[in-house]
């Protein structure tokens, strides 16, 4: 019997009177209070968002296909509004532009994205058709607050997963999150009782200064990810920095994901929780100082580059997936130009819809750029056959994509720095970035 | 031989015992690591490319992405010991179920260094380091 402290329905959840789904998905959560130390559960009363399927949860506690079939018979719901992230598991096929994704799917060569029958496979019909009689909304990004159009509010306890979204919601949103979205979490609307949830946990432990101006994408993108390395599992409170924009934000939330584990931080003047920097303290001296400057960030910038070689194969920008003013900036930008080497994008797909009605679509196909959502390349981990060395501007990407090559005969290099010299890139083959 | 004992907080029961892996960066897992090899497939790493199948897999912390579960799936360690805990050793104990510990009275990274054999009883909340010496 455990020690996790159950209010009576969660006991009869979990001796099975409610059916065996409820019991698998409490089995779970007991499980998860043991391995984290939560002595309860929390009730939720914000959202969730869960990789799908994600019928199956581990080795060990998993419900089928006819499950999901009974619930739907039985008109059942999530129990908070529950939203897929990224595109479905485990195949992670591009939801738009597949069509030239000519790159082999998860590892297994021979069987590529662009395969049509593989595809339909990919996009495991009859399982989303349930979820989202379940009422799953199937937004399918890594950034799915870009088009949720229901976010938490301040406070609300949420279940979600993908590194580069919690602390988007912890930080930016206000709202309350572990790493910790599942099927378990959003069918029964409930999690462990610990971490982000109590207030005291979210106060910054770390002061970080900095002696260069953060305000251009690329410096928020490297100051991300080397406060993530330096604070690593911390509550940050960065100072001295400009206010970020969405995209900036974006960025952030990806590469202090990346370089670290960070769940939580504060911006004072700009995240909700510090209206001050004593308030994002909690009142107290931080237990550490840090600085990330000039020095830090160029040590980060020279680790995040990887590559012997100026030739570039490939450019990949939607990292995480590019916002709608993102698309509009893009499309401006490669107006009336062509590109000289492969160039793919991705967004999230509601906003590929969009970026179809606006015209931005046709005008980058005419630039040479494929437009893609819901995937990324180190998910479907893989490139396109003969790419050696590829251009991005994200640290996470940066950070990600040369794991998938680590034999020396098919070594990845990548070149990472500014949206404007991915560009350049792709318009001359050649990079010509560096640290200013 | 000299033996250290060290009392910990248990994520996952199970006693254990093997030699012991040591990471002095954190572990980093999606793309970064290989669960068909066991291996961290992360780039400079100190480990990069070294199986940590069958071994106690010993680490600072972890980062970056929820697809650090991969070190719970395939060829996975005996057992895992880290300074900090986050979410993401939730996940991955949830895959691994092999005995996994953490918040030690001291920190194992100043005690436990590869080669050494360490004995995991999470059962009883404590690891006991026999250095290889």
């Amino acid at each position: 019997m455990t020690n996790v402290k159950l209010t009576e329905e969660e006991k009869r959840m979990l001796e099975g009177e409610q059916g065996k789904v409820r019991q698998i998905c409490m089995e779970y959560l007991v499980e998860m209070c043991e391995i984290s130390g939560a002595e309860r559960l929390v009730d939720l009363d914000g959202t969730g968002d869960m990789h799908t399927p994600g019928i199956v949860m581990s080795p060990y506690y998993g419900i089928s296909i006819e499950d999901l079939r009974e619930l739907v018979a039985a008109k059942e719901h999530f129990k908070i509004p529950t939203f897929a992230d990224k595109s479905p598991f485990p195949e992670q096929p591009p939801i738009h532009g597949w069509e030239s994704c000519n790159i082999c799917s998860y590892r297994q060569a021979g069987i590529r994205q662009d395969d049509p029958s593989f595809h339909a496979k990919a996009m495991h019909k009859e399982e989303f058709d349930l979820l989202r009689k379940l009422g799953m909304i199937t937004t399918h990004s890594c950034a799915n607050y870009l088009t949720m159009t229901y976010w938490p509010t301040v406070g609300q306890h949420c279940s979600w997963f993908e590194s580069s979204q919690i602390p988007y919601c912890n930080a930016v949103l206000g709202a309350r999150t572990n790493f910790d979205g599942s099927f378990a979490t959003c069918f029964l609307g409930k999690a462990p009782y610990y971490g982000m949830h109590i207030t005291e946990n979210r106060y910054a432990t770390v002061l970080v200064k900095t002696d260069r101006l953060i305000h251009t994408d690329l410096e928020w993108d490297v100051f991300g990810y080397a406060v993530g390395c330096d604070v690593k599992c911390d509550v940050p409170v960065l100072t001295g920095t400009a206010k970020p924009t969405t995209t900036q934000y974006q960025k952030l939330n990806s590469a202090i994901h990346t370089g670290g584990a960070v769940e939580m931080y504060h911006i004072p003047g700009s995240t909700p929780e510090a209206p001050t920097l004593d308030f994002a303290l909690g009142g107290r001296k931080p237990r550490r100082e840090t600085l990330i400057g000039e020095t830090e960030l160029r040590r980060a910038y020279e680790y995040l580059n990887y590559h012997t070689s100026d030739t570039v194969d490939m450019v990949y920008l939607g990292c995480p997936h590019l916002n709608i003013v993102d698309l509009m900036k893009l499309t401006a930008k490669m107006d009336g130009k062509k590109v000289q080497i492969p160039m793919w994008v991705m967004t999230a797909p509601w906003l590929y819809h969009s970026a179809e009605e606006l015209g931005y679509v046709r005008s980058l196909a005419n630039a040479g750029i494929t437009l893609m959502s819901g995937a990324c390349l180190a998910a479907m981990g893989a490139v396109p056959e003969g790419v050696r060395c590829i251009a991005v501007d994200t640290a996470k990407q940066a950070n990600y994509v040369t794991g998938c090559y680590p034999d020396d005969d098919v070594k990845l290099q990548v070149c990472y720095g500014t949206t404007d010299e991915c560009i350049d890139a792709a318009l001359t083959g050649r990079w010509r970035g560096e640290w200013r | 031989m000299k033996k250290i004992r060290l009392k910990g907080r248990t994520e996952f029961p199970g006693i254990i015992e093997a030699e012991a892996l040591v990471s002095s960066m954190p572990l980093q897992g999606f793309t970064n690591v290989n669960r068909d090899k066991g291996y961290t497939t992360e780039r400079n790493h100190p480990l990069f490319k070294i199986c940590y199948e069958g071994k106690v897999l010993v680490f600072p912390s972890q980062r970056g992405s929820g697809g650090f579960l991969r070190y719970g799936q395939g060829k996975k360690p005996a057992a895992f010991i880290h300074t900090v805990a986050s979410p993401l050793n939730v996940l991955c104990a949830l895959q691994a179920h092999v005995p996994a510990m953490t918040d030690f009275e001291d920190d194992p990274m100043k005690y436990i260094e590869t080669g050494d054999i360490v004995l995991v009883n999470a059962d009883q909340g404590y690891i006991e380091i026999t250095k290889k010496d």
